[in-house]
Parts: C-alpha cells; sequence; structure tokens
C-alpha cells in the first residue's frame, strides 16, 4: 500500500515537471496577430540586427514556443532580462497580451 | 607568390573556422547535454519554458551563449552549462543548430 501511494506521489511529481507550466491566461493567436505589429518592426525582418544600444542579433520566434515567448517577455517586463528596447516593449503588456502574442508567433515556424 | 597563395590559403581557413565548423564532439555534446531540454535536434523542447533552438539565427545564438557565458545574462542552468565553453564551441553550436530546419521569420 505504502509502495502503490510511494509510486502514485513519483508519477504526480514527474507529470507536474514533465507538463507545461499552468498557463496564467489563455492565448488567442488571432489577437496576438493584432498586438504583434510592434514586434514586426524588428522580428519580422530576416536576419535583423538593431543597432541601439549595441549591435545585437535579434532572434526569428515565427514557432518558437509559446511558454518561451510568455516567459521572456515576463522577464523583460520585470528587468530580470535586460535589453532597452524589450524592456520598454513589454512594460506596456498585459498578462493577457503576452499570451495572445506568445500564441501567435508558437504558430508557424518549418515542422 | 608561393607565400602569397600560402597566406589566402590560412586567411580563408581562418575565416571557416570563425564561422563555426560543425565538428562531431560537438554534435555529440548538443544532443547529449543541449537536447535533454531544448530537445533532439533543438526543435522539441522538453523542459517548459525552454527555447527551440532549430533554425535560429546563427548570431543570436553566438551572442547568446556569450551572454551566458559571462553572466550578463543570468540563468542558472545556461550560465552552468556555457561556461566551460570556448568560443570555437559556440560557434560551433550556433552553426549546428542554425543549419536545422525550424524556426522563421514571421511578420
Amino acid at each position: 500500500m505504502r509502495l502503490v501511494l510511494l509510486a502514485a506521489g513519483f508519477a504526480m511529481t514527474f507529470a507536474a515537471v514533465a507538463g507545461d507550466p499552468p498557463a496564467a491566461a489563455a492565448g488567442n493567436a488571432g489577437a496576438g496577430k493584432d498586438k504583434s505589429r510592434m514586434c514586426a518592426g524588428c522580428h519580422g525582418i530576416n536576419d535583423y540586427r538593431i543597432a541601439y544600444p549595441e549591435v545585437y542579433a535579434v532572434p526569428r520566434i515565427g514557432g518558437q514556443d509559446a511558454a518561451y515567448i510568455a516567459k521572456s517577455l515576463e522577464a523583460y517586463r520585470s528587468g530580470a532580462r535586460k535589453h532597452v528596447a524589450m524592456q520598454a516593449m513589454a512594460a506596456q503588456l498585459t498578462d493577457q497580451d503576452i499570451a495572445d502574442i506568445a500564441a501567435f508567433y508558437a504558430e508557424g515556424g518549418a515542422k | 607568390m608561393k607565400r602569397r597563395c600560402f597566406a589566402i590559403l590560412a586567411a580563408s581557413l581562418a575565416c571557416t573556422l570563425s564561422h563555426g565548423e560543425v565538428t562531431d564532439a560537438v554534435r555529440k555534446k548538443t544532443e547529449g547535454a543541449c537536447a535533454a531540454c531544448h530537445g533532439p535536434a533543438g526543435a522539441k523542447p522538453t523542459m517548459p519554458g525552454a527555447p527551440k533552438l532549430a533554425g535560429q539565427q546563427y548570431e543570436y545564438l553566438v551572442q547568446t551563449l556569450e551572454a551566458f557565458r559571462s553572466g550578463s545574462r543570468e540563468s542558472p542552468i545556461m550560465g552552468a552549462m556555457a561556461k566551460p565553453l570556448t568560443d570555437a564551441d559556440i560557434r560551433s553550436m550556433a552553426r549546428y543548430y542554425s543549419e536545422l530546419p525550424g524556426l522563421q521569420t514571421k511578420y
């Protein structure tokens, strides 16, 4: 009995680790498309580099994992991850905006 | 003349190396350590919140690994991973992931 409980405990722990993080807000890709206009200025140009505050190669985000995009935007918003332009962009976003933008960019990319 | 030819050869070799040569050692490393979180071929992250790497642009991958290595971008996991990497390792890994199909520029 104790063994079964232990096994169940392990299974639950593993599921919690392996599963997706709890989504704070469900993202809407359609709404995200409208909200992505300001992202496209840099992320919409292949191999784009911005020159301020230093030369920085802008990443491709089409097809990127939604959880990663959301985590990055949250980190820029809180200041935990630093980049002048991205912190300024993220500062304006609500949780719902972040979820929507993440959902929009997560769609697509090569399979 | 011979010397000049040699100089050109050496320069072009240096150029190739500086753009990252995907070595077997690096391929093995990426399929082990990196794949544990970023997924096989960097295409399907297994750890929640880890990004896809396949198809990411080369220069972004280089600057990101350098930032993790120097600590200018903070991450307990990636900081520890990047610390032992040489410049050549970083370029090679960046080359490897940038040449795989995956992420795209989306407008």
